[in-house]
């Protein structure tokens, strides 16, 4: 324990009976001195609760002592006059530690109980992680292994275009289970803490360009517009780029193929802006918080995990910036900003 | 070709690729059978993951360097981009990440290969950009682009060293001298003006690629 911890207990259990002293002598001519002694009770009560039982009896033996010495007959002594205020004085102390006593204890059945709440709340937390992701395994093993067995089966008169299919099949899958690993590794990395940054100064185009390649062919679709004159930005380029991948790849799987995807880059007030618009459904306005929590997918959502969003608002603020959703009539807009470098590189040469 | 690595099932794709392909093909599966074999047979290139169970891919990788000439293309996984550029340290000449695509695997071995007779021409051309070492000049489809002498440098660095993979501390050793091999601080912004000036299109670049965590690398654009 701490000693501030101690010093705020032993402080406390001093004022409770100073503040019971107190009340005990205001009361003093209203009702027989013998009966007021009652009111330690509360002292040695609250500090029970407060401090708990190590705190509670001291301070039943201390109220004891000062109501003796400052109260009983024959006063400022701790000599009693009368037996029945010797009996007195024991039942105050016994109904003071026994009062403690409880006390105590139902302050650790909470704590208990709050415990065995949360363990409950994290279980079920880890079930509904690893449902989703078991069916998100799943589904391309399964998707994996028909193809391929399609493949080896000789009885199977298979056509050379429908060869192809089962071999695009088996591509596509193979490189969602990728990005289902990637998601996983990236979500543990950030539930481990703050995720550990080598932040170097980067330009939002070199960055755009490292995140379009990972994306492959479907990248296509997106149209971006870089101005010249964007000042750079000192991020951790493997996070940004890996945000970047997942907003983008999220506006690709819930728009149709025949939309483009719009990535604007533009001066904020305190930095680089990059909004991400696509021509899909849309976030109700109900579902645009929820979206950004692991295992969450909105209502609309076609597939997936749900780990991309999470993944990459937990990146971009580990780098100082900040994801949200504009309102948007048509489709969803993503934005994304990230603070300025603070200094600017001098160009000249 | 020697073939470093102890799990069966990519140790038999990569075999029968190498070998569908027509290269000669030696497989170890620690790293003390790989120095065994590179001493027997010398390899011209060597493939080597980097987790191997009796030692470090990097510890190999930094032996096989004390005396081997053979190319090393090291094998990495997703998210060790430490591990990846410490091979490089080490003396591995490129890197695939795992997952792989054998195409990109091939590529990269038939670059390593070419390399050991590096093109001295003085004009290189580079799909739409041709560059002329000599005179310092550069030309974007016939016209010529104005390059400052520290992008020029970077360019000639890039322009020598074709389909190299290049980190960013030996760029900036090359281009801005040894005191700023730790800080890439204006590599970015130079590459990105490098690319504004000769790339159709700077955010998908087909010239001057990244490796994202470890480097840039300069392509002729197929």
């Amino acid at each position: 324990m701490d000693g501030s911890r101690v010093a705020f207990r032993t402080l406390f259990s001093v004022a409770a009976v100073a503040v019971v002293t107190g009340v005990v002598f205001v009361l003093r001519p209203a009702a027989p001195v013998v009966s007021l002694g009652v009111i330690y009770v509360v002292a040695v009560v609250a500090v029970a609760v407060v401090c708990g039982l190590a705190y509670a009896v001291p301070v039943a033996v201390a109220s004891m002592l000062t109501f003796n010495f400052l109260f009983l007959p024959p006063v400022h002594t701790f000599a009693l006059r009368e037996s029945e205020n010797w009996v007195a004085l024991a039942v105050y102390l016994v109904t003071g530690v026994v009062v403690g006593e409880l006390a105590t204890r139902s302050r650790r059945l909470a704590r208990e109980a709050v415990a065995a709440e949360t363990l409950r709340q994290s279980d079920a937390a880890k079930t509904a992680v690893l449902r989703a992701v078991s069916h998100d395994l799943r589904s391309p093993l399964t998707a994996i292994r028909t193809a391929s067995e399609g493949l080896a089966n000789p009885s199977l008169a298979l056509g050379e275009a429908e060869r192809h299919e089962l071999l695009d099949t088996i591509r596509i899958e193979v490189r969602r289970l990728e990005r289902l690993v990637e998601n996983l590794l990236d979500l543990s990395r950030l539930e481990a803490g703050p995720a550990v940054r080598t932040p170097d100064l980067w330009p939002v185009d070199v960055l755009l360009a490292t995140a379009l390649e990972q994306l492959g062919p479907d990248a296509e679709r997106i149209a971006v517009t870089v101005p010249t004159d964007i000042p750079p930005v000192t991020v951790d380029s493997a996070q940004i780029e890996r945000a970047l991948v997942n907003l983008l790849e999220n506006a690709l799987k819930f728009s149709s193929p025949a939309d483009a995807v719009d990535v604007k880059v533009s001066a904020a007030e305190r930095g680089v802006r990059v909004t991400i618009h696509d021509r899909g459904p849309g976030i109700p306005e109900a579902d645009r918080g929820r979206v950004f929590e692991a295992f969450e997918r909105g209502s609309t959502a076609v597939r997936g995990t749900g780990l991309g969003l999470p993944i990459a608002r937990g990146f971009v603020e580990a780098n100082g910036g900040t994801v949200s959703i504009a309102a948007d009539p048509v489709g969803a807009t993503f934005v994304l900003e990230l603070p300025a470098a603070a200094e600017r590189p001098a160009l000249a040469t | 070709m020697l073939v470093v690595d102890d799990e069966p099932q990519i140790v038999r794709a990569l075999r029968t690729s190498l070998e569908a392909t027509g290269y000669d093909v030696d497989v170890a599966a620690t790293g003390e059978q790989a120095v065994a074999a590179a001493a027997m047979r010398p390899p011209d290139a060597v493939i080597l993951d980097l987790v191997l169970p009796d030692r470090s891919g990097i510890d190999v990788c930094r032996e096989l360097r004390g005396w081997s000439k053979a190319a090393i293309l090291v094998l990495s996984a997703v998210g060790d981009e430490g591990e990846k550029v410490a091979a490089l340290d080490a003396g591995a000449d490129d890197y695939v990440t795992k997952p792989f695509g054998i195409d990109e695997l091939l590529a990269r071995l038939r670059a390593l290969m070419r390399r050991a007779a590096p093109s001295t021409a003085p004009v290189v051309e580079l799909g739409d950009v041709v560059v002329d070492l000599e005179r310092r000049l550069v030309t974007l489809r016939g016209d010529p682009v104005a390059l400052t002498p520290t992008e020029f440098d970077l360019l000639r660095l890039f322009v020598r060293n074709e389909g190299k993979l290049l980190t960013h501390p030996t760029i900036l050793r090359e281009v801005w001298g040894p005191a700023y091999g730790d800080e890439s601080h204006y590599l970015h912004v130079y590459v990105s003006q490098l690319r504004q000036k000769l790339e159709a299109d700077p955010t998908r670049p087909r010239l001057l690629l990244t490796e994202p965590g470890a480097g840039y690398r300069l392509v002729r654009p197929s």
